[in-house]
């Protein structure tokens, strides 16, 4: 990055697959409670200001109710609860006390406020983890009742100008209930994470988000033109005009609730990547027609140890509510590598990335788990509506495969035994090494289905990592090597009868959905929010004219005459 | 009267579990207090001293009541508990 670029480029963590472009709003909540000096305890009314603080409390309840509904409804049940929370501060006890003697020591009920709710919010900022959330709460529910007894006008969240980049210190679950999708074009933060109010809040909202950009943050004026990339994590201040066209594109494609097919009449399935239950909401407000990659290793992260047979039938069963008319991929755990898990001995591996990771573990140090929960999977698709699919992760050979699927038929033998319901889901295999590209044949021959991990087979084919900027240039999809991989893939795969799907990034890029379908491809899984386009590009898509792209593509010598056939096609 | 309960729910006395805790001391004409087994009790109706201990999931509390309620405030706070956190 040169110095100049340093100068306009923000970095921070980005939340959602999108990008949005627009005009800089500050909000600064924080102004409102800055309050001057108290005036004289001789001119305070005491019993007045009780009378205030009661008012400032009752409204405070009816603001908070209409939030806690309209989050329910946009959001979801889970992220509204924390209003309830909010009420609760509100009428709390020990906070009403701490009023109480500050009006009565001769202050404004605004001044008590801010007093009464000091010590507490300094106790829980302190603390770790989940209590240092409530000190985020605290300081909502202080802010809010010092709004409405000062009378400071309301930044009205809900009604800023249409095409606003809003940027904040930091934003609490209220403010971003408030956000309208149809007038934030996206936001960025200088405080909070992936899993923060805000970031859920945008992911379920599709709003191109950026958080924990840090104090430079500040440096970016208001009405400036800011470009928000949640994809690449990055807030780029005048952002030059072919980015600027890329991200203005997003954002207009309608949500399509049906299932989708070209103009020539192939039917595409475009489903949703999921990595917590949380994003549920998300896939079904996008248009999701199913989910083509739950991703399970959040059940297994941040806690002490593995979650047992029943809290996993909940959470497929959950899955599978969700989609009663679809169909729900869940990948069975994929750790090693560069994700670790406390309860899981993983050894130093000079490489991890080709070490033992996937399904590698499953079939050896981490059998039992595996055995867990494939009984829980095998449970899960007896009940509830919907149907479950069960993916394997970093097969590399057939007898691995075999193995997998041994596995599966003891742990239904078991179930049959033991005399509980259970059904056998569709089984499938992810492609994601070169081995597994070239024996696609006989995988296929093997399962119900191939769902292609672009990502890491672009990694493996190119042998090149992800995470290493140094030879980014070579982790392309769209090198013909890669793309030659996934054509043979769908190719062999139809032969052998089994359906063929994406679920890595290239999935969920409208850029080369056509080469998508042109190559064949019955299902294409991405992160929620860049579905509705995605359904719209398959809509507007002839399928011979795609079929003719994806064959001169794969006749390619390099990406760039790859690149050079698409924006042929796409003009 | 007094009851010491294990905490079942997974998140403990935080956010949710908390708020639901609060709401049904709130309920009876009782005057209810809560304790971690080695501290001092704090006011069950106050959603902030009620976070503010800390109580993780598999911890015990003693749930403390008085008042014309006080066995149904702890019938009701004891269920509460002892039951895996359920969807509101």
């Amino acid at each position: 990055m040169t110095d100049e670029d340093a100068t306009r480029t923000y970095e921070g963590t980005g939340v959602t697959p999108l990008a949005g472009v627009g005009t800089a709003v500050w909000y600064d909540p924080g102004a409102e409670s800055a309050l001057g000096d108290p005036p004289d305890p001789a001119d305070v009314d005491p019993a007045a200001e009780r009378d205030r603080f009661d008012d400032a409390r009752e409204r405070a309840r009816e603001e908070l109710e209409g939030e806690r509904e309209r989050t329910a409804e946009r959001v979801g049940e889970d992220e509204a609860a924390v209003f309830d929370a909010h009420v609760q501060f509100v009428d709390d006890p020990q906070i009403a006390d701490g009023v109480e003697d500050a009006v009565a020591d001769g202050l404004p009920a605004e001044h008590a406020v801010r007093r009464a709710f000091e010590g507490p919010i300094e106790q829980f900022a302190g603390m770790e983890g989940k209590m240092a959330e409530r000190a985020d709460d605290l300081r909502d529910v202080r802010d809010r009742l010092i709004r409405l007894l000062t009378g400071g006008d309301r930044v009205d969240l809900a009604m800023l100008p249409e095409g606003t980049v809003l940027l904040a210190e930091r934003l609490t679950p209220s403010d971003t209930a408030q956000l309208d999708p149809e007038r934030v074009v996206g936001f960025a933060t200088a405080a909070g994470g992936r899993t923060s109010h805000a970031a859920i809040f945008a992911r379920s909202l599709g709003i191109p988000a950026v958080v924990g950009v840090g104090g430079r943050l500040t440096e970016i004026e208001a009405d400036a033109d800011v470009l928000v990339d949640g994809d690449e994590g990055i807030v780029v201040v005048d952002p030059p005009a072919d980015r600027r066209e890329r991200a203005a594109a997003g954002r207009d494609a309608e949500i399509r609730e049906d299932p989708v097919a070209t103009v020539g009449g192939k039917s595409i399935e475009v489903a949703a990547n999921v990595g917590t239950l949380a994003e549920l909401d998300g896939a079904i407000r996008q248009g999701a027609d199913g989910i083509g990659l739950f991703r399970t290793e959040f059940l297994f992260l941040d806690r002490a140890g593995p979650p047992d047979e029943a809290e996993q039938l909940e959470v497929y069963a959950e899955a599978l509510d969700a989609f009663p008319e679809g169909r729900v991929v869940v990948r069975t755990l994929d750790v090693g590598g560069d994700k670790p898990i406390p309860y899981i001995e993983q050894p130093e591996a000079e490489n991890p990335f080709l070490g033992e990771r996937g399904i590698r573990r499953s079939l050896g140090p981490d059998a039992e788990l595996f055995e867990t929960q494939l009984r829980a999977l095998l449970r899960a698709a007896a009940g509830g509506d919907g149907r479950l699919s069960v993916m394997f992760p970093m097969i590399a050979t057939v007898p691995e495969l075999e193995a997998a699927l041994e596995t599966v038929e003891s742990v239904a033998g078991a179930l049959e035994s033991e005399g509980l319901e259970y059904a056998m889901p569709e089984l499938g295999v992810m492609i994601e090494t070169p081995s597994a590209a070239f024996l696609a044949g006989e995988l296929a021959e093997r399962v119900d289905f191939l769902s292609i991990g672009t990502n890491d087979l672009a990694q493996y084919v190119m042998a090149a990592a992800r995470e290493d900027d140094r030879v980014a240039e070579l982790h392309d999809p769209l090198e013909p090597a890669v793309l030659r991989a996934i054509a043979r893939t769908v190719e062999v795969g139809h032969a052998g009868d089994a359906w063929v799907g994406m679920c890595g990034e290239m999935a969920g890029d409208p850029a080369v959905t056509e080469l998508l379908v042109g190559l064949g491809l019955d299902e294409l899984s991405m992160s929620a929010v860049t579905i509705p386009e995605v359904k719209a590009t398959v809509a507007e898509t002839e399928t011979t004219a795609a079929e003719d792209l994806a064959g001169r593509a794969i006749e390619a010598s390099t990406k760039d005459e790859v690149r050079n056939h698409i924006n042929e096609t796409n003009t | 009267m007094e009851r010491t309960v294990t905490v079942v729910p997974e998140d403990g006395l935080h956010a949710r579990p908390a708020a639901k805790f609060v709401e049904t001391a709130n309920e009876y004409d009782a005057d209810v207090r809560v304790a971690p087994t080695d501290g001092d009790p704090v006011d069950a109706t106050s959603m902030l001293a009620v976070s503010s201990l800390g109580v993780a999931s598999g911890d015990d509390v003693r749930i403390l009541a008085e008042g014309d309620e006080a066995e149904a405030a702890l019938d009701a706070l004891e269920d509460l508990l002892s039951t895996p956190e359920t969807e509101a």
